[in-house]
């Protein structure tokens, strides 16, 4: 593993989103019942809806972006190793993921 | 013997009731937004924070720990040996004010 990517603003900032959305998730998803939930005043609802609103953005677990954790890049990542494409090439290629193998035929 | 004739709907929301206490089912025929969905989720937190590698160990930590070891960062060394370089031939980093935004303002002043 390589921790070079950790100097990385975007890769950074997406770290700090990840334990954003980790340490407010529960009370969000609390607003999130009560806004949804029809057998409940609509005043409350409201005043639930305006806590949401008033988190930060990357709050949101959307704000998410799984990123290469060789190079950082955002596009094209295989969810399982946690590489881009080029990325998971290389260490296929290498041996060093368990259980691939380049097909032939 | 008597006729079979279908129960009425006051008949029939009695039995749905009735049939959602037994088994344990929530009675909602309006079909109401309860938000349930939304605590049927799953929390994602623990799962989310551990996609990029952790350093939990650094090399300054062993060395501030165990001093009597004396080892040596090979890539601090090297970049200090570098920079003594780059100084020995003038080629430095610029003092605080002498450098090339801060000279620029200091023209304008004048």
């Amino acid at each position: 593993m390589h921790f070079r990517i950790l100097s990385q603003a975007r890769v950074r900032r997406d770290i700090k989103t990840r334990e954003t959305v980790s340490a407010t998730e529960l009370i969000r998803q609390a607003y999130r019942y009560i806004t949804r939930n029809e057998q409940v005043h609509p005043r409350i609802r409201q005043q639930a809806q305006l806590m949401l609103n008033a988190f930060p953005s990357h709050a949101r677990p959307t704000t998410i972006r799984n990123r290469c954790t060789e190079t950082g890049r955002a596009r094209g990542i295989f969810r399982d190793s946690r590489l881009c494409r080029y990325q998971f090439r290389l260490k296929a290629l290498n041996g060093e993921i368990p259980g691939v193998k380049k097909a032939v035929w | 013997m008597a006729s079979i004739s279908t129960p009425s709907k006051m008949r029939l929301a009695q039995l749905a009731q009735l049939s959602a206490k037994i088994f344990n089912n929530i009675y909602n025929p309006t079909g109401e937004r309860t938000g349930n969905k939304i605590l049927r989720k799953r929390l994602i937190g623990s799962t989310v924070t551990e996609w990029y590698p952790k350093r939990i160990i650094t090399l300054r930590k062993i060395t501030d720990t165990f001093p009597d070891m004396k080892l040596i960062n090979q890539e601090e060394k090297l970049r200090l040996e570098e920079i003594a370089k780059r100084k020995k031939r003038g080629k430095g980093a610029p003092k605080k004010g002498q450098g090339k935004r801060a000279s620029l303002g200091t023209k304008k002043k004048k």
